[in-house]
């Protein structure tokens, strides 16, 4: 179906970053691509229909073929009937208004005539389950509806091919669930080959016939799934905790057998506390906070309390309410009713200077808190704003990052040092709370774990830290405290045994993998 | 009002909104008549009102009487400082007058007396600039453009695409500036100096990216597709396009100075014609089909027999020197 012979891409004089890629893939096979961060991922999936080098810009040599036609070097519009595509965010590849123009535009694109594409639009829709939706606005659908509506639309022109660059990433647990679901029924019922790249390895695992690895180091293999986890350093938590416990060959899946008579070595009861010192400090108190806009209650009477030094992970769905309460709390959000308490005062009159030193907020997409050309610039004009002596914020950056070239933009940093560099200047005025809005959204296994560290440190120094998050994994590994939010309201507050355990809200991986009571994180084998 | 607006949408071609609204924007400028204009405006006005949807480009009509107004206001102050007349028996309004020395014996005469009959005018023709603005308010109301974009024959297609591309940069650039202004507040800045690096670049930057994706999108789409035509072909097309755009150059003088209208419009229509058989020809080379192409039905009829009929009116009322 797809070959790949001595393939090679590098961006003009640095090296390259894959070459001599020899790679087949079958018509039905789902391959799960995967990658550290900055390995090249994305590009190389972008090799397969042209997008990269025609609009990435670099230099692509060797072979690409489909159904044995050489396809090296066309443009992308010349493999629209052959490659579909779908991207990270998909509001944003949308050309046009409806679901159905969406569906259509390929097909009219190639020309499909009007008969034609009135069938296969049909059978599509029926087939995606888009049949009710045809009529609706692009823009009022969920976001696992419009991941559905780019995939049905990648495959409207009888693409046989299909590429998917995370489309996963910013979906809650269940709506991904459904996606992956979707792709692995595509290639088994439709024989359509599907190259999926995802971080959370977890999610596809199972589903996959093989796994793509892009390794930074130039190299591409493919194996079966089993096989390339056992090298693999970024492993999903179930294969780490089969490895934990000495199973060989790692289980893929919660569901394997192996796993529930596994002997289970004695565990802490929580994977992190809080420091005895800070136990009654409060850092943070909400009264029946609501927050409206024009008509809908985004945040309905929610009433919490944050002590210092604790990590309070705030759960919920895509629009539960999780981001408009942290602007709430930051001060700068709406907030319609309800009173805020800090040590330092509420934070809704403060000015936004002030409220740096009270509560910082680091938001979904991070690097909107960039600007200027260069890393060190951006440490520079930290310490300066801040008053803090010289290097303040470069030796937080530092610790939470390593050692990075001061001399880079800021947008060429990978995520995870990004959300570091974004965390060291809003920490650099001593900010007691911190507000973090999905903030495992892009990172690999390496980072996240990074960024767990950085948060323990932070609870040692005795902030208050609140996390919106869909991650269960991340948030099993650093709250003490979990707030479960539904419609705006509090549906669920309690501690994390009593949330990721197996008959919990949301029962974490390693719960339902071993089933043992209490043991709900890594974190706590040790 | 929601079923007005789906009946709008299903059955009335987005150009014959266009159609109605390139006519009442020529009554109005031909008009002498205040109530006349005044009227326009009023229809203008209750058509949005009526068959607006609740899409986003649905929502400009505020903005689009506020720029209205600004029009007519601006009209109106500019004859009361620069019109004054003296010697007019009607006085609607006594101000000082001043006379500010030019040089060389010319002098700026401001303010002063002014008459009723100046007042009106100023209205009447701060009215008419009105008049359009809502004509071309109520036509970008109630097609949607992307949709007018469909009807475009192939040849303009990708003209039209890159226009409604820009259209839609507009809200996006909006909504980047929102978001990266709110980013800034959380960093403790509120303006200052680095207002241009800190908002401006980050906002455009996005922007750009977003139009990028958009790009990539649509050509991983396949937009873009052509046949080849051949050679001939080809040299066909742009002999005949080149001739009919200097054929209409020529018919559009010869309008202004010739004495006889014959010849000018049988130049232009003679341009006219080419220009259509060059897009019918050059439209071969893409091999775009539509989906669900909207057809001009009896509502557009209706719609194109009110805008004639209005016409002859207006001419039938002009020839007989009433004013209208």
């Amino acid at each position: 179906m797809l070959k790949l012979s001595n393939l090679q891409f590098d961006f003009g004089n640095r090296d390259p970053l894959f070459s001599r890629v020899n790679l087949e893939f079958q018509a039905g096979e789902f391959a799960l691509v995967c990658g550290p961060t900055g390995s090249g991922k994305s590009t190389f999936l972008r090799c397969l229909n042209g997008l990269s080098p025609h609009f990435t810009g670099g230099n692509l040599a060797g072979r690409i073929e489909i159904d044995s036609t050489d396809v090296t070097g066309w443009q992308p519009h010349q493999l629209a009937d052959l490659v579909g595509f779908v991207n990270q965010q998909p509001e944003g590849a949308f050309v046009t208004d409806t679901v159905l123009e969406e569906l259509v535009y390929g097909m009219e694109q190639l020309g499909v005539a009007e008969t034609e594409m009135k069938s296969r639009l049909e059978k599509l829709a029926a087939n995606l389950h888009l049949t009710e939706l045809l009529d609706r606005e692009l823009t009022e659908l969920s976001g696992g509806q419009q991941q559905r509506v780019a995939i049905a639309a990648a495959l409207s022109a009888g693409q046989r091919i299909l590429v998917l660059d995370e489309p996963t990433s910013a979906l809650d647990p269940k709506a991904a669930a459904d996606i992956i679901a979707l792709l692995h029924r595509l290639a088994t019922e439709e024989g359509i080959t599907v190259l999926l790249a995802e971080h959370r390895l977890e999610r596809a695992l199972p589903s996959v016939d093989s796994m793509v690895i892009v390794h930074g180091d130039g190299s591409v293999t493919k194996q079966l799934p089993t096989e390339a986890i056992r090298e693999f350093r970024l492993v999903p938590p179930v294969v780490e905790l089969s490895k934990r416990l000495g199973l060989t060959p790692p289980c893929l899946t919660a569901q394997d057998e192996r796993l529930k008579t596994a002997v289970v070595p004695a565990f802490h009861a929580s994977s992190i506390e809080q420091p005895k010192d800070f136990v009654g400090q409060a850092a943070l108190q909400l009264d029946s906070i609501s927050v409206r806009y024009g008509d809908s209650l985004a945040v309905d009477d929610v009433t919490l309390s944050v002590e210092r030094g604790e990590v309070l992970a705030l759960m919920g769905e895509n629009g539960s309410g999780k981001t408009s309460l942290l602007w709430a709390i930051q001060g700068s959000g709406t907030r319609s009713g309800g009173t805020l308490t800090t040590p330092w005062g509420d934070t809704a009159p403060m000015t936004s200077e002030e409220r740096l030193c009270v509560a910082t907020l680091v938001p979904q997409k991070a690097s909107d808190l960039l600007f200027l050309p260069t890393v060190s610039a951006e440490l520079q004009d930290s310490d300066r704003f801040a008053k803090a002596p010289e290097t303040t914020t470069a030796s937080l950056f530092q610790r939470f990052a390593g050692r990075v070239d001061p001399s880079l933009h800021p947008r060429d940093l990978s995520a995870g040092q990004q959300l570091a560099l974004v965390l060291a200047i809003q920490l650099a005025k001593g900010a007691g709370i911190l507000l973090l809005d999905e903030p495992t959204r892009g990172l690999d296994y390496t980072a996240k774990r990074a960024l767990a560290g950085i948060i323990t440190e932070l609870r040692d120094q005795g902030k208050a830290v609140i996390v919106a998050t869909h991650d269960i994994e991340f948030a099993a590994q650093i709250a003490t405290d979990v707030v479960v939010l539904e419609s705006g309201r509090v549906k669920f507050a309690g501690t994390p045994a009593q949330v990721f355990s197996v008959n919990g809200l949301l029962a974490s991986e390693v719960s339902q993998a071993l089933q043992v009571d209490g043991l709900f994180s890594m974190e706590q084998l040790s | 009002m929601r079923r007005l607006s789906e009946f709008a949408k299903a059955k009335v071609h987005p150009g014959s909104w266009w159609a109605l609204g390139l006519s009442i924007s020529i009554l109005a400028g031909q008009s002498t008549n205040l109530w006349f204009v005044s009227s326009l405006i009023g229809l203008c006005v209750g058509l949005i009102l009526v068959f607006r949807s609740t899409a986003p480009w649905a929502r400009s009509l505020p903005f689009y009487l506020l720029l209205a107004s600004i029009f007519v206001l601006t009209r109106i102050v500019f004859r009361v400082i620069f019109n004054g007349d003296p010697n007019s028996s009607d006085v609607a309004l006594s101000l000082p007058h001043f006379n500010l020395p030019l040089g060389l014996g010319q002098q700026l005469s401001l303010f002063g007396s002014i008459s009723w009959s100046t007042l009106s005018a100023a209205t009447l023709d701060g009215l008419r600039l009105a008049a359009i603005i809502l004509a071309v308010a109520m036509s970008n109301t109630l097609s949607n453009p992307r949709r007018l974009l469909k009807s475009t024959p192939a040849a303009l297609y990708e003209v039209a695409s890159a226009i409604s591309v820009a259209i839609n940069l507009a809200p996006q650039l909006i909504d980047s500036l929102q978001r990266v202004r709110r980013a800034k507040g959380l960093r403790g800045r509120n303006s200052g100096s680095s207002a241009l690096t800190s908002i401006i670049i980050p906002a455009l930057e996005d922007t750009l990216d977003r139009s990028l994706q958009l790009a990539a999108s649509m050509d991983a789409r396949g937009f873009g597709r052509t046949n080849r035509l051949s050679m001939r072909r080809q040299w066909t097309n742009r002999l005949v396009s080149l001739g009919s755009a200097i054929g209409l150059a020529i018919g559009a003088y010869l309008l202004v100075t010739a004495s006889s209208p014959a010849l000018p419009v049988v130049v232009l229509t003679l341009s006219l014609a080419g220009l259509i058989l060059v897009i019918r020809l050059t439209s071969k080379r893409n091999l775009k089909s539509r989906f669900n192409r909207q057809k001009f039905g009896s509502a557009d009829l209706a719609i194109f027999a009110v805008c004639a009929m209005s016409f002859a009116l207006v001419m039938l009322l002009s020839n007989q020197m009433v004013g209208f």
